[in-house]
Order: C-alpha cells, then structure tokens, then sequence
C-alpha cells in the first residue's frame, strides 16, 4: 500500500513565516565597521509587552506589526546605566502583502516597499539609517544599516 | 451343459429393455444435474443505495453535510461497473485559518469480488479502482497571520475571498466488503486510497480538501471510507 504508507503528516509548521525586520549597527564616524550597541532595549509603541533587550550585539532581530501599515520602536541605548536614557524612536512604513505557505503555517506577512524615519528629538544616538533591501521577504541578510 | 442360448425375439426384447433403461437414465441425470445449476443461478442487476457515512457523521460533526449516491452493475461473475455521485460541504478548522469547502462530484470505476460465494448468496470482498473528478468552490472563512508571538495582544482575524470554479481529478484503489442482509438489500463498507492526478489550485490558497477526495496531504495523496446501503433492481439470472 504505496500510497498509504506515503501519508506526510502536514500538522507541523516547518516553513518560514513572517520575517523580522533585522537591523545592523555601524559606526556613523567609520560607516564600513559595524559597531555594537551597549545594552539596547527595544519597545513597540502600542504594546505593552516587555522590552526586548540585547546586549553586545551589531545586529537585532525585531518583530514587525502585520495589522498596520507602520511599526514604531523605542530603540534606548545603555538602558541599564543610571536615570539619563538616550531613547530614539525609530518608525518603519511598508505595504503589507500576505502570502499563503501551507496547512500548518497559514498565512506570513511580507513588508514591501519599506522606509525608516528617525524622530529628531534633539539628542538622538542614531546618527542616519541606509536601507540595504526595502522588501522584508526573510531573515537571510540584514534589511537596513543604523549608523550610531 | 447347458448353453445360454437365446431365442432371436428374447435378444431383441432385451435390446429394447436395456436402451429404454439407458434413456431413463441418462433422462434422470439430465435432470438431477439441471437442478443442480437452478440451485446456483446467481443474480444479475443494478444495484442502488445511499453511502450512510456522511449522515451519521453530520449528526456528530456539523461541519461536514452532503449525500452521496451509489451504484454498481453486474458485468459477469466477477466483475461490476461502480460509480458513486455526491455533493459534499465540509468546514475546516486549522491552526491559522478556517475555510469551507462545498461542490460535488462523481466516481467511476470497477470492482472485483474476490469471495467465492456457496450456492446462491451474493456476498462480496471486492477490490476496485476509480476516477474520481469534483467542481468546487473555496472560501476563506477567517485566518490570522502568522508571527512573531510578541504580537499576539492585537492579533484579531480577518475575512478572506471566495475561490470559485476550481476542480480537481484523481484515482482510487478501494477495498470492501458488501453482504445481503436482506432479500436484494445490502450493507457495504469499504476503504479508500486516493491519489490527487490534478487539480485547478486557488490563487494565494491551496485545495486543502476536495469533495470526494476528502482531506488533501502534503504528497497529494487522501483516503476515505464509505459505509453504504443499496438495492438490488435484479433484471435476470444466471448460471456461474
């Protein structure tokens, strides 16, 4: 019984879903190095999640909101030093596309046609952003640089 | 010493006795052995029925309705056409989406009754094979994209499209069983592989499932049961 014995079990979610938006830091002063960011604490405006913190790193990996157009971030450097934080809002902007993968995994979202905006709040850490792809499709490569 | 003579009228008195005692032999044999074969004449009909598979599990599973018609025909001893015709509409829960299948279709094939039945009976444990083809429409009842977790406190669903005109073919290998309960009444159950040959897929979805074909798997390949009561028309009989 070939065909019995072939029944896949299609009941776990293997393939990719909705991609992060992944950010690599470089240093405004040497634009080729990349550049760590000291304790980072990354919140989303609209969620009252806790932040997500990474430390030591040169590239993140952030959530991007599927039920809107734009997703906007408190990236904070050195979050854990003293009452004084540097808190920049980052905003990303896209066109939303849903594209259907399979049984167990439904429906990913893909970020099309995306720009970044830095609020001047007259102190900001973040010195400009370069988008590296525009299209947030998967988490093979980086999709912007944040030179700081 | 005496001889067996005999006279030429005795002889041929004997003669005669022993060919009319032939004849009356060979007469009684005749017809031991017709009565014999009337012992084992089997029927040949149509037979018609009803697959009791999906109203009982409409009482169950509100999600699945439909009615499904069989029928087969005796061909020869061995050998019956079959086909089923049904409409089915069947409500699909996944993880990420729901969505609500609803068509018809139709089946063709022949069975092979590999049970040698004692004297008149007309049970079966039969093998057969099918083309089945089915027009359906899809719709997209709800889904949530998937992401990241960290969403979740405003992860709300949104209604998707309806997918019209899409069809779908595939073969069957099947396998059952048919027992007479009654006078030409009988009660058949049987199992099915299937096997998806093509199908006309929605744009940005998949035909998960298929009127028919049931529940379609990763390598396109589904199975079925059929629990059904028929009637059998019976037209004319016949000798093994």
């Amino acid at each position: 019984m070939l065909i019995f014995s072939s029944c896949e079990r299609d009941d776990i979610c293997i393939d990719d879903i909705t991609p992060h938006v992944i950010l690599r830091f470089y240093d405004a002063e040497l634009p080729t190095d990349l550049k760590v960011v000291n304790q980072l604490s990354v919140k989303v405006l609209g969620i009252d999640n806790d932040s997500l913190f990474f430390t030591g790193l040169d590239s993140i990996a952030i959530p991007v909101n599927v039920l809107a157009n734009n997703t906007a971030y408190t990236l904070t450097v050195d979050s854990n030093n003293g009452t004084i934080l540097n808190r920049d809002v980052l905003t990303l902007s896209y066109t939303l596309e849903s594209i259907f993968v399979g049984r167990s995994c439904g429906y990913k979202g893909n970020f099309l046609n995306s720009t970044y905006q830095i609020s001047d709040d007259g102190d900001n850490w973040i010195e400009s952003v370069e988008i590296i792809n525009e299209n947030i499709t998967n988490e093979t490569a980086a999709h912007v640089k944040i030179f700081h | 010493m005496k001889t067996l003579q005999m006279k030429p009228q005795h002889m041929l008195r004997s003669f005669i006795k022993s060919i009319m005692f032939l004849v009356c032999l060979l007469f009684i044999n005749q017809t031991i052995s017709s009565q014999e074969q009337d012992s084992i004449k089997s029927k040949y009909g149509l037979r018609v029925g009803i697959d009791l598979f999906t109203p009982i599990a409409t009482f169950f599973d509100k999600d699945r309705k439909g009615l499904e018609l069989v029928g087969d025909y005796r061909i020869s001893n061995k050998f019956y056409v079959a086909a089923e015709l049904g409409f089915l509409e069947n409500i699909s829960e996944e993880d990420f989406f729901e969505f609500t299948t609803s068509g018809s279709y139709i089946k063709a094939g022949a069975n092979y009754n590999a049970y040698t039945n004692w004297l008149n009976m007309q049970n079966e444990i039969f093998v057969g094979a099918r083309y089945g083809f089915s027009t359906f429409n899809q719709t997209l009842n709800s889904f949530t994209i998937n992401n990241d977790a960290f969403f979740d406190p405003l992860a709300t669903s949104q209604s998707g499209e309806k997918f019209e005109n899409l069809n779908a073919q595939w073969i069957e290998f099947v396998l059952g069983i048919k027992a007479e309960v009654f006078n030409n009444l009988f009660l058949s159950f049987s199992f099915s592989g299937k096997k998806m040959i093509s199908s006309k897929e929605p744009e940005n979805f998949r035909n998960l499932f298929v009127p028919g074909f049931n529940r379609v798997f990763l390598n396109n390949s589904g199975f079925g049961l059929n629990y059904t009561l028929s009637y059998l028309i019976p037209l004319y009989k016949k000798s093994k």
